[in-house]
């Protein structure tokens, strides 16, 4: 029987959500299944901005090195997320978080260090000259000039990524990465639509909080374009 | 006191020189006006006093010391500096801006606070309503006049300006050239200021530095000489045809010796002591009358074509431009 045939049969069932079974199942297996996803989502992010701040700080100052790392993040964001997955597994990583987690990073990357070079490609070239002539050091110019105007495109960056990874983590289910994507799996191969929707309104709802937090969260840094505004 | 000795520049895989063998002093407490021409070298000479371009050939001495003798970061720490496009930090508040280079050398909160509300009085700005804002929320004008404060604010003896008045209409320019002229004359700094307009120049400096193309001094003098006795062709023409009103503009009414007004002054237009020369010149011959009544220290005086004609033939024009 196919995939499409089986949701089909799945929606086909009489009764779409159980509430008897969401009760029953809420601390044991829903809470857990979404901390899991959040932990998935946040520790790819917070890795992959370990790794993209300094090498979009990289790219920014060297301009020589942004079309090659363009190019890997590039390559590493178009390989379909499922194949992803099966690759790491047959590169030898256990199944588990781990091969998630990689493939979630990887795919955050691209988006990541391409805001962290717009955001200091936009700060302006005379604030940079004003910095430098009154005795800034490069180090102060970075931290409190370029970083600090930068940092509203890098949060809108972050923004993006978190989105897309909540959505992508689900199919971490698949190599037993845990998350929301079990709620999803589970219902499919039980046939029980009740799970299927919870861990699809679950992931939806948790993107959505995150992409409004993050919008916040940019608006917040940027306090002199609010008091524009004003 | 700024030296520049022999001083090139010439940037790497170019064999042109940008600055050429440029030698000239500023002297303390005065405005030395670098102008000229686009791609004279200008503001690649101002840059060169602070190092935000290193020197090639030569050396600029700040009070006898060359300018190399410490760190560039040091070094800019102690001069101020202001620049056309103002480049304030759009994420800082007005006090955070000039404050920058006070809190760079570790001054105490107190003390930067104090020092910020004073040189925002200096500048025209009330402190209670500007230090919270941000420059996005302020006009061209008062974002030029923080720029002149944060340049001041470590209260350095030498400044560099480049075109610091020159993103405003030319109403809001004049005034905050004719505020910061004033305040020069309490805080006495030594100042190298860049400018492609002659009539700034003019106005402004104590000494101006003319260049031409390649980086080539023209001439190094004040303004009353240049314009008296240009040295070349091309100092004359730079300086424009109108060099005779321009020395006119350099000296004010109130300084000349006029003779009394004896009588019949009833249908004589008026004229304020402290207009420039060449502005009543155009008040008087806009009137249509011969001659114009000044008051002076509750006197009336006269003022005639005459008295205009024996200030341009007199070498003696314009001697007193800060005394005004």
């Amino acid at each position: 029987m196919s995939d499409l045939a089986l949701l089909q049969d799945v929606i086909g069932e009489p009764k779409l959500i159980d509430w008897n079974w969401l009760k029953d199942n809420f601390w044991e297996y829903i809470v857990p299944a979404f901390q899991g996803h959040i932990f998935l989502s946040s520790i790819s992010i917070a890795i992959a901005l370990v790794i993209a701040l300094p090498v979009g700080i990289l790219c920014a100052r060297y301009r020589k090195a942004y079309p090659p790392v363009t190019v890997v993040t590039g390559i590493l964001y178009s390989i379909p997320s499922l194949a992803l997955f099966a690759i790491l597994v047959a590169a030898g990583v256990n199944v588990g978080p781990t091969p998630v987690i990689i493939a979630l990073v990887a795919y955050s990357l691209l988006i990541l260090i391409r805001n962290t070079v717009a955001g200091i490609d936009a700060v302006p070239p005379e604030t940079i000259d004003a910095a430098r002539g009154m005795g800034l050091t490069s180090r102060q110019i970075l931290f409190r000039v370029e970083l600090p105007l930068a940092l509203p495109i890098i949060v809108a960056g972050i923004r993006i990524a978190t989105v897309t990874i909540i959505g992508i983590a689900t199919i971490g289910a698949y190599i037993h990465g845990g998350g929301l994507g079990q709620l999803i799996f589970d219902g499919i191969n039980r046939q029980f639509p009740t799970m299927i929707i919870a861990g699809a309104v679950l992931a939806t709802a948790l993107a959505i909080f995150a992409d409004v937090v993050l919008l916040g969260l940019e608006r917040y840094l940027r306090p002199w374009a609010r008091a524009r505004r004003a | 006191m700024i030296e520049f000795r022999h001083v090139s520049k010439t940037y790497a895989g170019s064999d042109r020189p940008v600055v050429n063998d440029l030698s000239f002093e500023v002297l303390d407490g005065e405005i030395c006006v670098l102008v000229g021409p686009s791609g004279c070298g200008k503001t690649t000479s101002m840059r060169m006093v602070n190092r935000l371009i290193e020197i090639t050939e030569g050396e600029i001495l700040i009070d006898g010391e060359p300018n190399t003798s410490m760190s560039g970061t040091q070094l800019r720490r102690k001069i101020g500096y202001a620049i056309q496009q103002i480049g304030l930090f759009p994420h800082r508040t007005i006090a955070d801006n000039i404050g920058t280079v006070p809190n760079l050398l570790g001054w105490e909160k107190g003390r930067i606070r104090e020092r910020v509300n004073d040189l925002l009085d200096l500048v025209g700005l009330s402190p209670d309503e500007y230090r919270d804002r941000y420059p996005a929320e302020l006009s061209g004008g008062q974002q030029q006049r923080v720029g002149v404060a944060r340049a001041l604010a470590a209260d350095p003896p030498i400044m560099l300006m480049d075109e610091p008045f020159g993103a405003v209409d030319p109403i809001t320019r004049e005034r905050l050239q004719d505020e910061f002229l004033h305040i020069q004359e309490d805080i006495k700094k030594t100042i190298v200021f860049v400018t492609h307009d002659i009539d700034e120049a003019i106005k402004m400096g104590d000494k101006i530095a003319i260049l031409k193309q390649g980086g080539v001094l023209a001439q190094y003098d004040t303004p009353q000489t240049i314009l008296s006795r240009p040295n070349s062709e091309f100092v004359s023409s730079f300086v424009g045809g109108d060099r005779l009103l321009k020395r006119l503009s350099l000296t004010r009414v109130s300084e000349l010796d006029l003779g009394p007004a004896n009588g019949g002054t009833d249908g004589l237009p008026r004229i304020s002591d402290g207009l420039t020369v060449r502005d009543a010149l155009s008040e008087l011959m806009g009137s249509g009358q011969s001659k114009a009544v000044v008051e002076k220290d509750g006197e009336k005086k006269l003022l005639t074509f005459q008295d205009i004609e024996a200030l341009t033939s007199s070498g003696a024009m314009g001697g007193g431009k800060r005394s005004a």
